[in-house]
């Protein structure tokens, strides 16, 4: 597996309108790479503009060398998977479906699921250790465990490439760690490329390789989570008030260290 | 391990129990009427020998209406599964989001036109124009969406278009004396009677292509109910299916309403029913548990309006609204308590 996720001086936006410009990003195998930034700095809309739900402004997002928008679909979907903020309601639907979901792009035309995919499935719900709540309603159970659902749903996709839209907002502290566990553990050990948006700074050195900071309509920086997690960016582009930087930035990294320890 | 086995049991009696249930029915209109008719004489009568108005009572009137009552309201229940696959919501259907008048405003605008130039319009033509009609309602009510996301409003606002549709409807059929257009009146209100084998081969034909178009979008049908952005990621053509949708709906209803006119609520009803009933809202499973339930749906209500109160016939659609406005606003009310 070497696919890689690349964009290219990309200007991602609405309607023509350039949210956030001359991104370039890249995922290798294997690694994490987390998007900072404050609210509507447009990290959902590069998001959405890499995993080809929108389409580029200018510049171009790559797959392995191939401009995403010329994917063809199914082959775009065994490659690459999500799990966003939206919240699907479906009724009547257990857990295991909802995994299970996952397949569609391998499925043939009518969609049935074959026993190879009934186990995939079953996989996936293990890897998220959600054995139990298999046969459960998707929509009577809780948040946290909703989420774990739909990264196992991804999984089931095989997928080269994971993206996350803030996977882990309005979750508690335990379900925050268990999902970072499995995202990081399943990064390293089958080699997928991850890339993932969050609001809480404190967990992403615990979790992400490299680090992209969004402010001001671009990529303010990038880099190590200790390069990019500073004083300075904080005031800069978090609007921390002067001189609370640095001692909130050495507080987040004192907090990350102890995280590190159960996350990795 | 697949998914716990029960389910499927369930399904398979479940498809079981409405073909029993089709059959029954089937057999009690068969002999049910304003003469009734014993089924050793209908025996008889099938093997070509026996009294020949029983006969002609048997396989010119009641024969065809049992087969439109199976296959109308097969299309129904189907068109109303689609749309609520369409706006995610259960809530929805074709009668209630108007699209059932506005075909039978197009039809008979279309019928008193022509007659008025001596044409008389087929029943291809009728159901084209059916077609035509519940696409423009289908439309405005897409319009509609765009600006009132909560559906609840967006069935309030299609009754009220369905209000205007009848009332123009009504205002050309009282206007209009040809004798012809008194079978209008009957019609407009929702009937079965007066279907001719013609009819049930022509509109067979048609549902049988939207039924069978409907069942080959399962897949992505099932993607969708996860939203459009986990479909499109997991590769579904979103525009493809939302159109297909769109028109494999207005089709099967507009069929429905060429021939029997606007039939009240088994488009919303039956689909909620069967759901509950199989446990599962997979589109493959659905499609056709819902045409078999509204089939039987259809064809119980065609009876009771039947034989309620012969020789007089009550409108299909005053039995199935006594029948299945209850199950409706039961569904309502508790997703209002549920969930938003």
């Amino acid at each position: 597996m070497s696919t890689e996720l690349k964009t290219r001086i990309l200007d991602a936006g609405y309607d023509g309108k350039i949210v956030i410009g001359d991104v370039n990003l890249q995922v290798k195998p294997g690694e994490v790479l987390a998007l900072i930034g404050p609210n509507g700095a447009g990290k959902s809309t590069l998001l959405r503009t890499v995993t080809s739900q929108l389409p580029e402004i200018h510049g171009t997002v790559f797959l392995s060398e191939k401009r995403i928008q010329e994917i063809e679909r199914t082959e775009l979907a065994r490659k690459m998977a999500l799990v966003t903020t939206e919240r699907p309601r479906p009724e009547w639907m257990t857990c295991r479906e909802m995994v299970a979901a996952g397949r569609y792009p391998y499925t043939g035309k009518l969609g049935i699921l074959s026993d190879a995919d009934w186990q995939i499935a079953e996989e996936a719900l293990r890897i998220v250790q959600g054995e139990a709540f298999g046969d459960a309603d998707y929509n009577r159970i809780s948040d946290g465990q909703r989420q774990r659902i739909m990264l196992a749903r991804a999984l089931c996709q095989e997928p080269e490439v994971l993206v996350l839209d803030e996977p882990t907002s309005f979750l508690d502290i335990q379900f925050k760690m268990d999902l970072l566990s499995v995202i990081r553990r399943i990064a390293k050990q089958k080699k997928i490329g991850v890339i993932l948006s969050m609001h809480e700074l404190e967990f992403v050195p615990a979790v992400a390789d490299r680090v992209a900071c969004i402010g001001g309509g671009r990529v303010a920086c990038l880099g190590t989570p200790e390069e990019v997690i500073t004083g300075r960016n904080l005031e800069q582009f978090f609007g921390l008030q002067k001189d609370a930087g640095e001692e909130v930035a050495r507080g987040i990294h004192e907090y990350a260290q102890a995280l590190r320890k159960w996350i990795r | 391990m697949k998914r716990d086995k029960t389910s499927g049991t369930r399904y398979v009696s479940a498809l079981a129990g409405l073909a029993v249930l089709l059959f029954l029915l089937a057999v009690l209109n068969l002999c049910l009427g304003s003469s009734a008719i014993s089924l050793r004489e209908i025996g008889h009568l099938l093997r070509g020998s026996g009294e020949s108005t029983a006969y002609d009572i048997v396989y010119n009137i009641r024969l065809p209406r049992i087969l439109a009552g199976i296959l109308l309201g097969g299309a129904l229940s189907i068109s109303g599964y689609l749309l609520q696959i369409f706006f995610a919501n259960p809530i929805a259907g074709p009668y209630v989001l108007g699209i059932s008048s506005g075909a039978k405003l197009t039809v008979a605008l279309a019928m008193v036109f022509l007659l008025g130039k001596g044409i008389t319009l087929s029943a291809l033509g009728m159901t084209l124009t059916a077609f035509l009609g519940s696409l423009l309602v289908m439309g405005f009510v897409l319009l509609l969406s765009g600006k009132i996301k909560n559906m609840s409003l967006l069935v309030v606002a299609g009754v009220m278009v369905g209000y205007i549709c009848s009332a123009v409807t009504d205002f050309v059929v009282t206007f209009a004396d040809d004798s012809n257009i008194v079978n209008l009146h009957n019609w407009s209100m929702g009937s079965l009677s007066g279907i001719q084998w013609s009819g049930v081969r022509l509109s067979a034909t048609l549902i049988m292509l939207g039924v069978l178009a409907a069942f080959f979008l399962s897949k992505p049908m099932g993607a969708y109910r996860l939203g459009e952005t986990y479909a499109r990621s997991m590769g579904v053509n979103i525009r493809g299916l939302r159109i297909a949708l769109i028109l494999i709906s207005s089709l099967l209803s507009g069929v429905v309403t060429a021939f029997a006119g606007p039939i009240s609520f088994v488009g919303i009803a039956v689909p909620h029913l069967i759901r509950g009933w199989i446990r599962s809202d997979e589109p493959i499973r659905m499609i056709p548990a819902c045409f078999l339930g509204g089939s039987v749906v259809t064809l119980m209500c065609d009876g009771i309006a039947r034989t309620l109160f012969a020789p007089t016939e009550l409108s299909i659609s005053s039995v199935t609204a006594v029948f299945l406005v209850p199950v409706v606003l039961t569904m309502m009310v508790r997703r209002k308590g549920g969930r938003p």
